[in-house]
């Protein structure tokens, strides 16, 4: 009796064993954070103290102040770039460009504003969000 | 002289914020108050430019061009 159970519990033994052995150990999950990337860009004549645009929209008059809302994802260090433009048929005009450099922790919201003392020039503009010298895209609005 | 029928845009004012931290590379003739001025709008601010860069800064009254200072976000 004595040495069956002896052979039945060794067998168990050896059957757990078996299992154990069989599973795989789980591979390791990078968690690296996710590098910056711009989600949105939104414009406006103000922004709220979260520095996002209280009321989007495209068109302002000569004496707004606009501003050009950009949120971004993830983590790490950033150079945004907004450089502002007018354009007249095929001709284009630099109005300004600005740079910053975030160290972002998770979402964020970075503002760019221009405005211009002796009020905007009426007709086409743009501002085209570079994020580390790439662009992310164009955003016209007019000024009338 | 493709442009020289384009408006003037010399006097555009500009700026930016974030509601993360910036960085800002001192230049000549800076201080952490002239920095908090431009940055925050007020001068007394410098002490959070200060405490957010204590790593860099061990007196408020030299930092050096070339440093890359963090800028909190207020």
């Amino acid at each position: 009796m004595n040495k069956a159970l002896y052979g039945i519990g060794t067998a168990l033994l050896l059957a757990l064993a078996l299992v154990a052995c069989s599973k795989k150990e789980a591979a390791p999950v990078a968690t690296q954070p996710a590098a910056v990337a711009v989600t949105g860009v939104t414009l406006g004549k103000a922004i709220g103290a979260d520095k996002r645009v209280t009321a989007p929209t495209d068109s302002f008059a000569p004496h707004d102040t606009i501003y050009a809302a950009v949120e971004t994802q993830g983590s790490g260090s950033a150079t945004l770039k907004a450089k502002w433009t007018y354009h007249r048929g095929d001709k284009v005009a630099v109005v300004n460009e600005n740079s910053q450099t975030v160290v972002a922790t998770g979402p964020a919201v970075t503002e760019f504003h221009v405005s211009k003392p002796d009020g905007w020039p009426t007709g086409d503009y743009q501002v085209e969000v570079y994020l580390n010298d790439a662009s992310t895209g164009v955003h016209k609005f007019v000024v009338k | 002289m493709a442009n020289e029928d384009m408006p003037d845009f010399s006097n555009v004012k500009s700026g930016a914020s974030s509601t993360a931290t910036r960085i800002y590379e001192v230049v000549s003739g800076d201080s952490l108050s002239k920095i908090a001025k431009r940055e925050y709008g007020d001068a007394n601010k410098w002490k959070q430019i200060f405490e957010a860069n204590r790593d860099l800064i061990k007196d408020p009254n030299k930092i050096f061009p070339g440093q890359k200072l963090k800028i909190p976000a207020l």
